[in-house]
């Protein structure tokens, strides 16, 4: 088994951060692709965050009312190691060199 | 979606785009009508906010309508478009576009469900007023009694798009600051609806929706502080008060969802 880091993904028009509002999964959840992670709020709106990947969780950042910045570690998955050999392995605490988008396009600007 | 209508309830087509959002597994319910907030948007309001496909993995199909002046809906120059009276209208005649047909003893499809936020809340109020052989349930998110639009300064936010003078009144400020938010907004079709807005303002007495209603309200919504005097007008209301929740936030909530789809299935 990997461990999949995922960090909290652009959410468009220059936001930076959000709030946390609600997990709607916990440690040791399995979930899947596309099911609804967590609801974070920004200064524009609340949105709900699909997940990128299929995986039990391992871990989650951030409690309710905490802020997090975009880029910075959101959820750790646990998958087995032929899927993460497909998509790569992102090491579990260190935010990525490169912001990628991993939903479907939240935000078409 | 704009597209042309042979028998229009008003004269010309306000070119709403409108859209029909399928469950894979259909419950052979009703539809459910969603009805945005002042500033939003079905994408902001519904799409993004999870509530499409919460409703359709609960079997339910969607029908989702931009209001005038907002998301992917036509913008026209004249106030009379954005008119409460004229925007009902206009929700009936896509009602019936959509082959929706009066409620039916013991027919779960016949009718439509709605559920609203906010101004389309408002909507959703006088709408089930004046409809109730089509409307079976309503969900009304962050509720008041009284009117934020009405109470809008015009003058104000005129005078800081013209200007950039900041305005003083703390709730059209915010109203403003969430209109600015959204580059695909267009300011100037939302003030012309604040107008039409102040020319009809909700008057929640004069006429009482009769059919079974969920008012649902984050416990800090200084917009729907007045939810439960709005409760108590109507002969079938509960109303459902959401921990810590705002008027912004309130929308996202997993317990807002999952009350609303258990009242709209009784």
């Amino acid at each position: 088994m990997a461990e999949l880091s995922f960090p909290l993904p652009d959410l468009g028009e220059g936001l930076i951060e959000a709030t946390i509002l609600e997990w709607l999964v916990a440690e040791g959840d399995q979930v899947e692709r596309n099911q609804p992670l967590v609801e974070v709020e920004t200064t524009k709106s609340a949105v709900e965050l699909p997940s990128p990947q299929a995986g039990t969780v391992v871990k989650v950042h951030g409690d309710a009312g905490s802020m997090i910045a975009v880029g910075d570690p959101l959820i750790v998955f646990e998958v087995p190691d032929d899927t993460a050999g497909i998509v790569g392995t992102v090491p579990a605490e260190k935010p990525p060199a490169r912001r990628v988008r991993l939903s479907a396009v939240l935000d078409d600007d | 979606m704009g597209r042309h209508r042979d028998h229009l309830v008003e004269g010309s087509d306000p070119q709403l785009s409108v859209a029909l959002h399928p469950p894979a597994s259909d419950a052979g319910l009703r539809p459910v009508l969603l009805l945005h907030g002042f500033a939003s948007s079905t994408k902001l309001n519904w799409v993004d906010t999870g509530w499409i496909r919460y409703l359709n993995e609960a079997g339910r199909t969607v029908l989702t309508v931009d209001l005038p002046g907002h998301g992917d809906s036509a913008a026209p120059e004249a106030r009379d478009s954005y008119s409460p009276s004229r925007i009902r209208a206009d929700l009936l005649q896509v009602l019936q576009d959509h082959h929706v047909v009066p409620l039916r003893e013991g027919v779960p499809a016949s009718g439509v469900d709605i559920i609203g936020y906010s101004l389309g809340s408002r909507l959703a109020w006088e709408f089930g007023a004046t409809q109730p052989e089509l409307i079976h349930r309503m969900v009304l998110g962050g509720p008041g009694s009284g009117d934020p639009l009405a109470a809008f300064d015009l003058a104000a936010a005129q005078e800081l798009l013209a200007e950039g003078t900041p305005i003083q009144d703390p709730r059209t400020a915010e109203l403003m600051r969430m209109a600015r938010l959204v580059p695909t907004n267009d300011v100037f079709a939302l003030l012309t609806m604040v107008e039409a807005v102040k020319d009809e303002p909700f008057t929640p007495a004069e006429a009482v929706p009769r059919m079974p209603l969920l008012l649902v309200a984050g416990e800090n919504d200084d917009l729907a502080a007045t939810a439960q005097e709005l409760a108590d007008l109507a002969p079938q209301a509960e109303l459902l008060t959401l921990p810590a929740r705002t008027h912004a936030n309130a929308v996202t909530s997993r317990a807002f969802k999952s009350a609303a789809v258990a009242f709209l299935a009784a």
